[in-house]
């Protein structure tokens, strides 16, 4: 149900570490709103959209990950051109593309469990100073997994029991349901985790 | 934090995830369909509070980043946080709490219902609505250098979508605060 955007491979980009390809995708990023010449935003635009048709993804899943994003951007931009200027709008939409290409590039080429990994060795500084517990964003990345297909199938049965007795399915009727049924499940899935040990109490701090 | 908050805190982003899953409502008089998720910041807030809502986002935006198509329509991926919408993208994670920050302090359990409703709407609506577009919508100027007064025109066409999901979220805060408490509950 939840299968992560990313392809196999193995392009450059497939085996830079994680970290790196995060870092210049924001520096990049930043980069080029200091940007306003065309000579360089048009070729940065040609380049990642040849990294990101490279990664390894299906043609026209390639193209229908960008649709609805290119929609606002156009929508957005034939405003801007309207309003302000028609190089102004050329030198935006150039500009978004290559961001929103790269960062697509390297979603395409980045395995979940690797970005999972990297966040959290990421917040290893703050797990040492006591503000969060690092293990615990790994934790809840595998609750919400593990959890969104027994939530939809108790949507489902929601909704079955609303034909049932021949009610309209509304989001207002199903979402109380919904929220109690699952959210009354904390307790005992909190003490199935607490009972297997999952989040010892710290030694060091504290 | 203890383990129960964690727990409510993943419960509460899968439930976000599913309701992307559930397919749009169009009402007849209102320009933009409504998807269950994008009620999602209002619900949040007004159900398990300011701080747990809050980090059930910052789940949320974490799930979009890595990759995982858990946004209404299958959405996923750093593209939707580098866009021109991710002001909002991120703008859920604060307007969640403002939500959750106004409703932990005007509701009470045992108010008249009219007063919960009252508070639980104003939660959702300065939330879910203020803080929202005045997060998202400099954003998009930002990126795209379309003037602030055209977006703003623009954002009107879901103001009424809005309002509608304020009315649903405050009616479904409120229900789940009858049948099952959790708003003021803290472990």
């Amino acid at each position: 149900m939840l299968n992560g955007l990313n392809v196999e491979g193995t392009t450059p980009l497939h085996r830079m570490s994680v970290r790196a390809k995060l870092a210049i995708l924001l520096v990049c990023g930043l980069a080029l709103y200091a940007v306003s010449s065309l000579f360089i935003l048009i070729p940065a635009f040609v380049i990642t959209a040849l990294i990101y048709f490279t990664t390894g993804l299906a043609f026209h899943e390639a193209i229908s990950r960008l649709k609805p994003i290119l929609f606002t951007i156009l929508i957005l931009l034939i405003a801007t051109a309207y309003l302000t200027s028609m190089r102004e709008a050329a030198e935006s939409f150039f500009r978004l593309m290559a961001i929103v290409l790269f960062a697509g590039a390297v979603t395409a080429t980045t395995a979940t469990s690797a970005f999972i990994d990297e966040i959290t060795r990421l917040l290893q500084p703050l797990d040492r100073l006591g503000l969060v517990r690092a293990a615990d964003v790994g934790l809840a990345f595998g609750l919400v997994l593990r959890f969104v297909p027994d939530i939809f199938n108790r949507y489902q049965s929601i909704r079955e029991g609303h034909r049932a007795r021949g009610l309209k399915v509304r989001p207002l009727t199903i979402l109380a349901p919904l929220i109690i049924l699952t959210l009354k499940d904390a307790d005992t899935i909190a003490m199935a985790i607490d009972a297997r040990g999952f989040r010892r109490p710290r030694e060091k701090h504290r | 934090m203890t383990t129960r908050d964690l727990v409510l805190i993943a419960l509460f982003t899968a439930i976000i995830v599913v309701l992307g899953l559930i397919p749009p409502v169009t009402l007849g008089f209102i320009p933009v369909p409504i998807t269950a998720q994008s009620m999602g910041v209002m619900l949040a807030g007004c159900i398990i509070g300011a701080k747990r809502g809050a980090l059930a986002y910052v789940l949320l935006v974490l799930l979009v980043a890595i990759g995982l198509p858990v946004l209404a329509g299958g959405r996923g991926g750093l593209a939707i946080i580098q866009g021109p919408t991710g002001g909002f993208v991120l703008g859920w994670i604060v307007a969640t709490f403002v939500t959750g920050l106004i409703a932990e302090r005007l509701v009470k359990e045992g108010q008249s219902e009219i007063k919960q409703f009252t508070w639980f709407f104003i939660a959702s609506v300065v939330g879910g609505i203020g803080v929202l577009y005045a997060i998202g919508m400099p954003w998009v100027t930002a990126v795209t250098g379309t003037p602030l007064s055209a977006v703003a025109m623009g954002s009107l066409a879901f103001i009424p979508g809005d309002i509608v999901k304020a009315v649903i979220a405050t009616l479904a805060a409120r229900a789940v605060l009858a049948g099952y408490p959790l708003l003021h509950a803290r472990a």
